[in-house]
């Protein structure tokens, strides 16, 4: 398996959609493009394109019938179902991947606090029943885990809020200040992805903003009616927080004890340094949210540009130091 | 034109499941059209590239429908020649009956993958549970709730190690530890990957260190290689990634300590304290968990933290501090 060539995911997962497919439309007959192409989860232009190929496709070798299916654009219609034959037409069992994608996915929802309890009880039965159906294919699922972290009673009412369509007020953490902000929010939709965020229309701010459900520190639903307004939801699969080109530039240097910058902080660049350190260069809206990881860092690194966070990082350690009744030595 | 790859596929997958008896591969060769077509394209059905073309199309397509889950057996006849046919019996889907909410917190669920394989294999078991009768049109989700759980894959080296997982087989990778420079080989035999707070590790036996270890997937570089065939060492029932991260993550605290916080900074070191006590001129008195990283985390708060005891915590965040001041 190594060293094999790129898959050809797409003839594979196509195989198996039309395997599923002629089965779904022998039972039924002139099903609509529409319907069946909702049944199974994909555009109506991939299920044309699977309509095309069927006519290509029989279960007898030597001139035997292909599949006489054809559409008129709103409905499926096939003249020979006899032609797959009883046997071929049954629903098969589920491969390992299969059951491992769905099993897994499955047990990961299952662990979301903010899950209402029906659906939480829902979902495992139907865990139960696919892995009693998938047989030893659901052996591998125990081989792949997923966590989702959400705090759980800051998520029911986000949750709450959202379907009631009301405000929420909440106390905010912003861990770049160390400070806590008191915000109203329109709550539009909550998203995990590693850890769980809110994104809401921000009043306080009047923009679009992501909020960390950890970092909430209280939260109330409250009467009024949530408004956002129309906006695009984005697709968060990427990070969820993008610098713009327009943020000012940082550049910090870390020795081999600071390489992890580079794993938590989106940059631009990051060049290697004798000695096993980087160069790391980012951008990012609010400079002085740095500091703090100026100050983490210690001895591991330090900020090169701007010069005035620099500053900041070294007379707040001073500061510090100050409390302990250690001298900082001087300067260099 | 070529025949596509999906047609092929296709005829193959109908042809073993629609007969009784074993096809052997002249009659498979001679009955689906992108065969025949190849064998055209290529020259003389004789000859012998063009036989050996055929087999490495036919290998791999076998391969990629038992991907799929198709279970093809290889039955040699009475006159020693191989035949190929996907019993109904070992590809049936047993009976499974889902009610309309189980069915939709299947949906949820199929939906979740954000890397391509996973996400293609959960719509093929969706799909398959359709075609076996998967009540449709109720999706209260999309009614009521506004949760959209996604499991983030970005890293290169998922995709080779899932597979090492599931097959088990042993793997080699340059791995570089968080605090060096160079990435150094790793031999490992992979058990099971974890994603915890939107990271995906990788739990197995290092092989040259001959113990178990847990490693992060970010930090793999280069191509995961997969290393002959079968693990030297026992497979634990239970694999524990998550606590080995904890503990780097320094939150498997075993002592506490008491710091001075000043009076509204320092939210999440209050939400963590066990106790607080309130003090003249704008200060609080913490008692917090102690444990790894809680140096360099404390630094962070600059003066408005102070690290009243114990003293190898304290002299820790001041060595810190002067590290910082020193620029």
């Amino acid at each position: 398996m190594a060293g094999k060539p790129v898959r050809p995911v797409n003839a594979i997962d196509q195989t198996r959609r039309m395997l599923s497919l002629v089965t779904y439309l022998r039972e039924r007959p002139g099903a609509r493009i529409a319907d069946v192409a909702r049944a199974f989860g994909i555009t109506e232009d991939e299920l044309v394109s699977d309509l095309d190929v069927l006519p290509m496709c029989g279960t007898s070798f030597r001139g035997g019938d292909l599949l006489d299916i054809d559409t008129d654009g709103e409905r499926i219609w096939w003249h020979n179902p006899a032609a797959l034959g009883e046997e071929a037409a049954e629903p098969l069992r589920l491969a390992a991947d299969e059951a491992t994608a769905l099993l897994v996915a499955a047990r990961a929802v299952t662990t979301l606090p903010g899950l209402r309890e029906s659906d939480r009880q829902a979902l495992l039965r139907a865990t139960a029943k696919v892995e009693t159906a998938a047989g030893e294919a659901a052996g591998a699922s125990a081989r792949l885990s997923v966590t989702f972290e959400s705090e759980g009673g800051v998520f029911a009412d986000v949750d709450r809020a959202i379907s009631e369509r009301r405000r929420l007020w909440i106390r905010y953490y912003s861990p770049a200040r160390d400070e806590i902000t008191e915000r109203e929010i329109d709550p539009i939709r909550l998203v995990s992805v590693g850890h769980t965020y809110v994104e809401a229309w921000c009043r306080r701010s009047e923009a679009r903003r992501t909020f960390r459900l950890d970092r909430v520190a209280e939260i109330k639903i409250l009467d009024d009616p949530s408004t956002p307004p129309e906006i695009e939801l984005r697709d968060l699969s990427e990070a969820l927080v993008q610098p713009a080109a327009e943020d000012p530039e940082v550049v910090i240097e870390v020795g081999p004890g600071g390489r992890w910058v580079a794993e938590y902080y989106p940059h631009d660049s990051a060049e290697e340094l004798p000695g096993g350190g980087l160069r790391i260069t980012l951008r990012t809206p609010d400079p002085a949210s740095l500091r703090r990881l100026a100050l983490r860092l210690g001895g591991d690194g330090r900020i090169v540009s701007p010069p005035d966070l620099a500053d900041s990082a070294r007379s707040a350690a001073a500061g510090a130091l100050a409390a302990y009744d250690t001298p900082a030595e001087p300067s260099r | 034109m070529a025949i596509a790859k999906a047609e092929r596929l296709m005829n193959l997958a109908l042809c073993l499941l629609g007969t009784r008896r074993p096809l052997s591969k002249r009659e498979l060769r001679d009955s689906i059209e992108a065969y025949v077509e190849a064998g055209r394209v290529t020259g003389s059905r004789l000859d012998t590239a063009a036989d050996e073309a055929f087999n490495r199309m036919f290998e791999r397509d076998k391969d990629d429908l038992r991907e799929l889950g198709l279970v093809i057996e290889t039955v040699e006849n009475i006159d020693g020649e191989v035949g190929y046919l996907a019993r109904r019996d070992s590809n049936r889907l047993p009976p499974i009956t889902l009610d309309a909410e189980e069915a939709a917190a299947l949906g949820l669920a199929a939906k979740v993958w954000q890397q391509a394989r996973l996400a293609g294999a959960a719509s093929g078991a969706l799909q398959k549970l359709r075609a076996a009768g998967l009540p449709e049109d109720v999706d209260p989700y999309e009614a009521h709730s506004a949760l959209e759980p996604r499991i983030p894959v970005h890293e290169a080296a998922f995709e080779p190690l899932m597979l090492a997982c599931r097959d088990r087989r042993p793997v080699l990778f340059d791995y570089r530890k968080a605090t060096a420079a160079r990435p150094e080989p790793r031999n490992v035999e992979p058990w099971a990957l974890e994603c915890w707070r939107g990271h995906w590790y990788l739990a197995g036996y290092d092989r040259d260190r001959g113990a178990e270890r847990v490693f992060r997937l970010s930090r793999i570089t280069g191509r995961v290689r997969v290393r002959g065939t079968g693990f030297t060492a026992p497979v634990p029932d239970v694999v524990t990634v998550r606590e080995t991260v904890a503990g780097w993550a320094g939150e498997t605290a075993d002592r506490s300590a008491r710091i001075r916080l000043r009076s509204g900074a320092g939210y999440p070191l209050r939400a963590r304290a066990t106790a607080v006590r309130e003090l003249d001129g704008g200060w609080d008195e913490l008692e917090i968990p102690y444990g790894h990283g809680l140096d360099a985390w404390l630094v962070e708060f600059g003066p408005d933290v102070v690290v009243v005891e114990p003293a190898e915590l304290r002299a820790d965040v001041v060595d810190r501090l002067r590290a910082v001041a020193r620029g």
